[in-house]
């Protein structure tokens, strides 16, 4: 089994069956934030895989959690595979051979959608921190855009792990009639004190590098350092116990020697190329606007579960891990509870899967198991509705 | 549980009910159940292995401990709760049935008659703990924790008032019609939810 995620274990000799796929950037009608700024337009960068069906009943709007983008699989421009290729493709766990996929990269974000990076068209600069606050919901009323333009009415699924639960939550709740199974995988209904505390200490470290400037730092030296240690910082909530054991123990990267006081452990340069690997890839203000639209995320925004998920037409499949600290499984449970006392039908189960909260990136026999039976047995019951 | 039993839960429940099914295991009977009478079913299961086979089968099934799980559900929220062979499994069966009287409009329980003649004889001749086929268990693998036979539960029905609306008794040959206390080896009982007297 392979139990490192893909965007990050820095392997090689992977190759997607899908070959290189390259994302599209299109231009579509903008949205009212929730904040109340209205984009006059949106880009939104996405990859659609597999065939969209005569009937228009196949489509799954897979959504990316914080450091994700549209490439959920194929082969990237740099030669790396899509961070979720384990997973979909031909004969995966999400078969593109029987499924059209949909991915996008989320507004707020730095991979070809409209964010902190992109140019204002109101003053020709780059937004920085005059970007708008970006929630959850805003991400959703952007893929609604995309949805709109590539004439997909209704989805089959959504679904994604961590953040991407909570926007596969939002559509379920607010486009009731748009979804027929709703799949949050480790995901919440909003974040908890420990969350938001991880996420702030992110946030401090690339703030609090010199080279942020308040976030115009756009065509000078970027805070990278503090995005490093914000991305080290996160990547360990992502592992578990076990997982950071079985992968370091306590072995040296480097012995101590003259020049180096210290020994070097695994451990230690493991996150340090993870953080340096991840700079290059993400914009630092990107990273502040994505963990406060998690932060501020809340599906219930204080009204009770029966009022706001009485009535979903949503069949759920909701999957927590429990070896997952950071999305422990309590959070799902409480999700579950708050679907079930609205009746809503909920098949809940929680995997033994030891990854912590990665479990759902990596190579998993029994995460593939369960999702790919629920989808398949859904499908086949809404073809035979489609018949009578 | 016997196969005569399970045709007899299949007869009891009306069309298309909404079902909460606890301790579903492979989730065998209740698609057998959702397929014969269109109900709406709903399976809880603690193990996860058995979870994923409930989901191969199409099932809503939930990942979790009956008694911990059931608050989840609201008030009168299913028509009928299956209690079959999860009663002598539970620690507290007088909690777990105010829970589904809770959530339920009638309960069904079926259970293993410990006072069936072979358990009787097993007893008296080895001396031993019963091994047959409705208890398959050796003592110490066994996850009956409650041995009660047909009289004891129509005693525990009486000292708390339950209404019960209809009983069945079976063995191996078939349903049993006398003696139940004596000659079934299984037994299952269909209760309407009223307030539990104390």
């Amino acid at each position: 089994m392979q139990s490192e995620d893909l965007q990050d274990s820095g392997r090689r000799d992977y190759l997607s069956p899908l070959g290189r796929l390259d994302p599209t950037v299109v231009r579509l009608p903008g949205i009212t934030t929730q904040s109340g700024y209205t984009f006059p337009y949106i880009e939104l960068s996405y990859l659609t895989i597999g065939k969209l069906s005569p009937a228009k009943d196949n489509a799954i709007l897979i959504c990316h959690a914080l450091s994700g983008n549209a490439q959920v699989a194929g082969m990237m421009e740099s030669g790396k595979p899509g961070w979720w290729d384990f997973h979909v493709g031909p004969g995966k766990t999400i078969d593109t051979n029987h499924f059209f996929v949909i991915c996008s990269n989320v507004i707020g974000g730095c991979n070809g959608s409209t964010g902190p990076g992109s140019i204002d068209p109101q003053t020709g600069q780059p937004y920085g921190m005059s970007f708008p606050p970006v929630t959850i919901r805003d991400m959703a009323a952007a893929q609604v855009k995309l949805l709109d333009h590539l004439g997909v009415d209704k989805l089959f699924a959504v679904t994604g792990g961590s953040m991407g639960g909570m926007q596969a939550l939002v559509w379920a709740t607010e486009y009731t009639e748009r979804v027929r199974c709703c799949i949050p995988i480790a995901s919440c209904m909003a974040h908890s004190a420990m969350q938001i505390a991880f996420n702030e200490v992110g946030r401090q470290a690339i703030t609090s590098d010199p080279n942020w400037r308040g976030g115009a730092y756009y065509g000078k030296a970027r805070p990278e350092h503090g995005l490093a240690v914000a991305r080290m910082v996160g990547h360990v909530t992502y592992l578990s116990e076990f997982s950071m054991h079985q992968k370091f123990g306590r072995k040296l990267q480097k012995a101590a020697s003259n020049e180096d006081m210290f020994p070097q452990y695994s451990v230690e340069s493991y996150l340090q190329h993870q953080g340096e690997s991840f700079v290059r890839r993400f914009d630092p203000n990107a990273y502040l606007y994505i963990t406060k639209a998690l932060d501020n995320f809340d599906l219930l925004e204080g009204r009770a579960p029966e009022e706001l998920l009485r009535d979903l037409k949503a069949r759920f499949l909701v999957i927590s891990f429990e070896s997952d600290w950071l999305y422990p499984p309590s959070q799902s449970r409480e999700m579950v509870r708050a679907l079930n006392r609205s009746n809503a039908v909920v098949t809940y189960t929680n995997l033994e899967t030891p990854y912590g909260h990665d479990s759902f990136l990596i190579q998993n026999p029994d995460f593939t198991r369960v999702l790919q039976n629920f989808l398949n047995t859904e499908y086949d019951s809404v073809s035979r509705q489609a018949l009578v | 549980m016997n196969e005569y039993l399970y045709d007899q839960v299949i007869q009891w429940i009306p069309e298309g009910s909404r079902v909460l099914d606890l301790g579903t295991g492979d989730g065998s009977f209740l698609a057998r159940l959702v397929k014969a009478k269109k109900v709406q079913g709903v399976g809880v299961e603690k193990e996860p292995e058995l979870v994923a086979q409930c989901i191969e089968k199409g099932l809503v099934v939930h990942q979790g401990d009956i008694m911990d799980g059931l608050d989840q559900y609201g008030v009168q929220s299913f028509d009928c709760v299956l209690l079959l062979g999860t009663f002598q499994e539970i620690g507290t069966p007088l909690e777990l049935l105010r829970e589904a009287y809770r959530v339920g409009k009638t309960v069904i329980i079926a259970y293993t008659n410990f006072a069936y003649f072979h358990i009787r004889l097993q007893i008296m001749f080895s001396g031993r703990s019963p091994i047959t086929r409705a208890l398959p268990h050796a003592w110490y693998t066994s996850p009956n924790i409650h041995y009660f036979s047909v009289e004891d539960f129509d005693d525990f029905c009486e000292r708390y008032k339950l209404r019960v609306l209809r009983n069945a008794y079976f063995n191996a040959a078939g349903p049993v019609s006398i003696f139940p206390n004596l000659l079934a080896e299984q037994a299952v009982s269909l209760l309407e939810s009223t307030p539990i007297s104390e």
